[in-house]
């Protein structure tokens, strides 16, 4: 869905650092949401960790690079690395030009799926949540 | 809040010091200058394309990786660092970027108009005076602050921050020493005769501290306790070894040194089947500048490639597809070997 110039389809799970989250095949697969990569500009590097690199929820995992700011990537669940998108190494741009397809970040194979449902998903609450966020960057 | 208002500090406490802020979430500005000259990395950048680590050794200039975005730099006692650590949830923290860099480049620009500089906010991090950046500015996550570091350049020595760049020679070199004399002023050079009047490190750090406290209010003296020692020994531990200098960074493509926003030196080279192709360029607000193209190809006549330099100055270096196609079927020339697609190695 279109919210106020912002793509944010309503099947994804998003954390609360505009990072957003899909159970595909056991595995929950992440990327930088339309509202974060526009905020951020030109992506210009992206840390890929290693498949099996244990990740905690809510702790840093990896770091991401927009020439003006430097960027944490924290854990949305415990688990590990499965897969880290390589095309992302010569081409962090994919992620300002398709943030919810080629430009996915990680696969992550996580201990306990269920818990994806800890973040925000759901119309209305995805709605309500970036107005919100919408409103304090509008503020400065 | 609290304000560490240190002066001269050994090199690697004034990296050291906001690293440790940020990963203990204290909330502070910590003023500080370091008392003997060191290059400073960015985050992801790989020292070995980046930095002549043998000249630096040689010299005894130590090399540090901050965890902070941006190019390297060669920093000295004659800038003025201001680091501001805010917890990101703190609501004087701004959710855009250029609205977090303009909130906190004001102090710092009236810092310099109370010094008689015309300073501006340039977007996105930018502060310029007289159509020159004059102060470098970055900013990152670090634990779960944001931090915003910058500095006030009292001097620059463009010499050696030339020097230090690792390049592909010595024109490359000259290059880059011209490009960033060009673009980069300092304080003292705008102020000219009135320099000798400027106020000493303790002045301008007294007005830091004053310009930053009307947007972030009062400062309580920072203490330089066992919690926060503690941290810039572990932190130390860390980032001083050469495994840390030495982490993998960003793949490049060439060598290219950022100037200031908008404002790349590049050079590469591409092998195509006719030849070796290397290309020198500048690439400033997104058109070209001074592309110089050498090689060991054969073309027919010989000055086509100096038709091609002088077709692309000033032209947009995103059109450099479309460019290349419109010169290739307007002029006449011969090239065997080396493709469109070859010029894109090398220009795009």
């Amino acid at each position: 869905m279109e919210i106020q110039g912002y793509n944010l389809p309503d099947d994804l799970y998003y954390d609360a650092d505009h990072y957003w989250c899909k159970l595909e095949g056991g595995l929950i697969v992440m990327g930088m949401n339309d509202f974060a990569q526009k905020l951020a500009g030109e992506i210009v590097f992206v840390q890929l960790p290693f498949e099996g690199k244990k990740i905690q929820t809510g702790k840093k995992f990896a770091k991401v690079e927009s020439g003006k700011w430097v960027g944490k990537v924290m854990g949305p669940v415990d688990g590990e690395i499965a897969a880290s998108n390589q095309a992302l190494e010569t081409n962090p741009k994919l992620i300002n030009q398709d943030c919810y397809g080629q430009g996915w970040m990680y696969k992550i194979k996580p201990d306990d799926p269920g818990k994806i449902d800890a973040l925000t998903h759901g119309a209305d609450k995805i709605r309500s949540w970036l107005l919100a966020d919408i409103e304090r960057y509008k503020k400065g | 809040m609290e304000l560490f208002n240190l002066g001269k500090v050994p090199w690697d406490r004034s990296q050291l010091i906001y690293h440790a802020l940020g990963e203990l979430n204290r909330e502070a500005l910590s003023l500080v200058s370091p008392a003997t000259p060191y290059v400073c990395l960015g985050f992801h950048q790989n020292v070995d394309v980046e930095v002549d680590l043998e000249y630096c050794r040689s010299q005894g200039i130590p090399v540090f990786r901050r965890e902070v975005g941006g190019g390297a730099v060669f920093l000295d006692g004659r800038q003025l660092f201001f680091q501001l650590v805010l917890r990101k949830n703190n609501p004087l923290v701004p959710l855009g970027m250029e609205a977090f860099y303009r909130k906190f480049l004001e102090p710092v620009i009236q810092v310099h108009r109370r010094l008689g500089i015309p300073a501006e906010y340039r977007p996105i991090n930018d502060l310029a005076a007289n159509g020159r950046k004059i102060s470098g500015t970055g900013a990152g996550h670090i634990g779960d602050s944001a931090v915003f570091v910058g500095n006030l350049i009292l001097d620059f020595d463009y010499d050696t921050m030339a020097r230090v760049l690792k390049v592909p020679d010595e024109k490359f070199r000259d290059k880059v020493h011209k490009t960033i004399r060009e673009n980069l002023s300092t304080i003292r050079a705008e102020l000219g005769p009135k320099a000798a009047d400027l106020p000493d490190e303790t002045g301008l750090n007294a007005m830091l501290a004053e310009e930053f406290s009307k947007v972030l209010g009062p400062f309580t003296p920072g203490r330089m306790d066992a919690e926060l020692e503690a941290m810039m020994r572990t932190l130390g531990r860390k980032m001083l070894p050469e495994s840390w200098l030495h982490r993998r960074g960003k793949r490049v493509n060439g060598r290219q040194v950022k100037v200031r926003a908008g404002l790349e030196v590049l050079h590469r080279v591409h092998k195509a089947k006719g030849g070796l192709i290397r290309v020198d360029r500048t690439v400033e607000d997104g058109r070209f500048r001074d592309v110089d193209i050498s090689g060991d190809f054969f073309v027919q006549p010989k000055d086509a490639i100096t038709r091609l330099e002088l077709f692309l100055e000033g032209r947009p270096a995103a059109d450099v597809r479309s460019l290349l196609a419109d010169f290739q079927a307007n002029h006449d020339f011969d090239l065997p070997g080396v493709t469109i697609e070859d010029w894109l190695a090398v220009l795009e």
